[in-house]
């Protein structure tokens, strides 16, 4: 094997060229010790919790006492314990990183398991407690970040300690046949000398990542509040509460999961299929001019906001005698009186349908009508000379053509289910709670409609949506890298 | 040709004839649903007895709607704060969507992964409602404006359109600039820029429409009566008859001219720009 940049002979399994600190052959990600440090850190974090929000309680013994000791300087040894294998991991003796971490681990184990005798009786929150009891409950009555603190902190060590175990093994696994200096890049002034290159980059992309962590990032931590009670004051932590009443007592979020998939997804085939109609028929057209008109005429509906859309409609389908369609079907005297389209139980999806098919379909067949125009017409043409008709040309061209396109909006879309809100919002009334409530209507009617409504419960609600929305977008993800060798994301 | 195919090609012009006619009904019965709600819209806007029956021209025919919106302070304000939020809007999203994206293409710069994923898995996972509330809270941005124009500023999914704009720009002109001593910056003003406008056109008109139409922020953020949006009020006017009595005009003559007051200026600019718009969907979809 030869280096790409400067010709220096290498053996087989080399993985840096040692003379110009060029990367070759195969490249592993390094990421091991990454779960070693991710899980340090995080249990150090998981440490220091107590002492993320102010309680009544004194900041330090609520440190230790969370820890369930009643020796502070078990506190201390744990604390100490990870900082020391931290720094272990940062000067590269990754050997010996594990023992540290072990002692951490087992003053964590002993703390809650062994020494489970005698508590803080004095401090009323922190008497005896086991394990279990912990994790499902939390301290009674306590802040969220005492309250979690137990789930980061085992998290963290079992990544710590995973971590540093593969890491020995890897040093185990090593192939000593190759010098150390093929495997690892000595040279690494060339990424300091990459990054000041590109620094005025990183002062490019800053504005842009304060951004995402103010609005994005920050918010994804407000999800703590799912597993606390939080009504005006300070949260505190209840554990699995919230998620234990909402699948097991809360019809109203039942009707709200299957109204989101049955109103989301009944749209999503509706749209879908009447988009390939329209620009299957439209493709059609041979009069420009004509296409043209019509093409700015469907695509319209999609400028105007939900909030627009759902005044013309309310305005044109209202009971009274200025609804236009009451009118009319009543004067050809379909029905004797006026329908209540929008405020209905019977009608209000089949209207909800009618306005989505209204508003977007036509914005819907750009894609098609891009992929239609791309397929070549000798195709058409040698179909006609072998005798097919239209019938057969749409059978056995225009449609394997625009199959992968129907697939790709399909799934495009599919990602965006669990979102459904605005269009569902501008609509719904009281009246017909039942049939149109959604997930995220839900969380807002519940959190803003009434005074002193649980933060705690509908963020946990809304957990659950960006759960499965979570799932959908990685299993659309999946299956568009199937079906068209490319993520959504 | 031979006999034959002559004889096929003669039987499909008989056979097909029909088709294209019915095909064009068919376009003309759809573009009439399509305009046949915007289209009484508009009728009831001009009709000072707003809309009883079917009548497809304005009666009595009236400009105290619109009269009606542009003299009420009441309206008169939302419009501005819709004019401003929007206009706001879109500079700070194109500018955090341009710079985003001109990193994005910077391959050899260190920590570019990270970005990109950072950037992607907000695609992801997502926060929720009241978490979001919650942290505007924190940064006491409720109930100004900042809080429906910031939020919606960071669209990722224009920054990777734009991003897949970008990666069109032959990599030789950055390489010819930089050799020119061209800071990264300046490549950025003078040769990123200039050469994207019809990307910017595209995606600053999705920022536009997303913020002229937005109803979802103010609803959620803002529950001052004074910073309401015109759709906000339009909203209260339609649903909740919100209408104060205007000297002698039908509440419905005014709340229809709202209607066509908020489609306005995205309807003037529409024809003119259909291709930016469309554009954006294709390159969306086709390079992700």
């Amino acid at each position: 094997m030869q280096c790409k940049s400067c010709g220096t002979e290498l053996p087989k399994k080399a993985k840096v060229c040692p003379k110009c600190g060029e990367l070759v052959g195969k490249q592993k990600s390094d990421n091991l010790k990454v779960i070693a440090v991710a899980g340090l850190v995080i249990a150090l974090i998981g440490g220091l919790l107590p002492f993320v929000q102010n309680t009544d309680v004194e900041l330090i013994s609520d440190a230790y006492s969370f820890m369930n000791i009643d020796v502070p300087a078990m506190w201390y040894l744990y604390m100490l314990a990870i900082v020391v294998s931290l720094v272990l991991l940062a000067v590269k003796k990754d050997m010996f990183s594990i023992i540290p971490t072990a002692i951490s681990g087992i003053i964590f184990i002993v703390s809650f398991v062994g020494m489970n005798f005698r508590g803080y009786e004095s401090r009323k929150l922190y008497n005896l407690h086991s394990l279990t009891d912990l994790l499902s409950n939390g301290y009674e009555g306590s802040s969220y970040s005492v309250g979690c603190g137990v789930y980061v902190v085992i998290i963290g060590l079992i990544l710590g300690i995973a971590g540093c175990f593969i890491d020995i093994m890897k040093y185990f696994k090593k192939d000593i046949n190759v010098d150390s200096k093929y495997m690892t890049n000595s040279i690494n002034r060339k990424v300091w000398s990459k990054i000041y290159y590109h620094r005025w980059f990183y002062v490019m992309f800053l504005p842009v990542l304060i951004m995402i962590l103010l609005f994005n990032y920050w918010p994804m931590l407000g999800c703590r509040y799912a597993f606390t009670k939080y009504i005006i004051r300070s949260p505190y932590y209840v554990g699995l509460l919230h998620f234990n009443t909402m699948f097991t007592n809360d019809v109203f979020f039942w009707d709200a999961f299957r109204n989101t998939l049955l109103l989301s997804i009944v749209k999503l085939i509706l749209n879908t299929g009447a988009a390939v109609i329209i620009s299957l028929l439209l493709n059609e057209i041979t009069n420009l001019a004509f296409k043209k008109t019509v093409q700015t005429i469907v695509y319209l509906p999609h400028f105007m906001s939900w909030v627009v859309v759902a005044s013309i409609f309310r305005l044109i389908l209202s009971v009274n005698s200025s609804g236009m369609i009451n009118q009319m079907l009543m004067g050809m005297g379909v029905i004797d009186n006026p329908i209540f389209f929008l405020g209905d139980v019977r009608y209000w999806r089949g209207t909800f349908f009618f306005i989505n098919v209204w508003k977007d379909t036509g914005w819907g067949t750009i894609l098609f009508l891009a992929t239609l125009s791309g397929i070549s017409p000798d195709l058409y043409e040698a179909a006609q000379i072998d005798g097919a008709n239209r019938w057969k040309r749409l059978i056995y061209i225009t449609l394997p053509a625009l199959a992968n396109t129907i697939i790709t909006v399909f799934i495009l879309n599919l990602a965006k289910v669990m979102n459904l809100f605005e269009s569902v919002f501008v609509t719904m009334n009281d009246a017909v709670v039942n049939v149109s409530n959604v997930l995220q209507t839900y969380v807002y009617r519940k959190t803003f409609g009434s005074g002193n409504s649980d933060y705690g419960y509908t963020t946990a609600v809304g957990l659950f949506k960006s759960f499965v929305g979570m799932i959908l977008v990685l299993g659309c993800n999946y299956a568009s890298k199937k079906v068209r060798g490319r993520g959504i994301v | 040709m031979s006999k034959e195919q002559v004889v096929v090609a003669r039987k499909k012009k008989k056979k097909v004839k029909i088709f294209p006619i019915v095909n064009v009904i068919l376009f003309l019965v759809i573009s009439l649903i399509i305009m046949v709600p915007i289209w009484k819209v508009i009728v009831d806007s001009f009709d000072a007895k707003a809309g009883y029956g079917m009548n497809f021209l304005p009666q009595t025919f009236t400009l105290g709607g619109y009269s009606s919106i542009l003299s009420r302070v009441a309206l008169y304000r939302p419009f501005l704060i819709s004019v401003v939020v929007t206009i706001a809007g879109t500079f700070i999203g194109l500018l955090l969507a341009t710079l985003g994206a001109y990193v994005l293409i910077q391959w050899e710069m260190p920590g570019r992964n990270f970005f990109a994923y950072m950037l992607l898995f907000t695609m992801i996972f997502d926060g929720g409602m009241i978490p979001k509330y919650l942290v505007m809270k924190d940064l006491h941005l409720l109930n100004t404006l900042w809080s429906v124009i910031l939020p919606l500023s960071i669209n990722v999914y224009n920054l990777v359109l734009m991003r897949n704009f970008f990666e069109g720009v032959p990599e030789s002109l950055f390489e010819a600039a930089e050799i020119d001593g061209c800071s990264p910056m300046g490549t950025f003003f003078k040769i990123v820029l200039p050469l994207s406008k019809a990307a910017l056109a595209s995606i600053g008109l999705m920022y536009a429409v997303q913020f002229w139409n937005d109803y979802t922020n103010f609803k959620i953020y803002i529950n001052k009566n004074e910073l309401f949006n015109f759709q906000m009020k339009l909203r209260n006017m339609v649903m909740d008859n919100d209408i104060p009595d205007e000297g002698g005009i039908d509440p419905n003559t005014i709340a229809n001219a709202a209607v066509i007051v908020a489609i306005l200026p995205f309807a003037i600019i529409y024809p003119f720009c259909q291709k930016y718009f469309v554009q954006g969907v294709n390159v969306g979809a086709v390079k992700e």
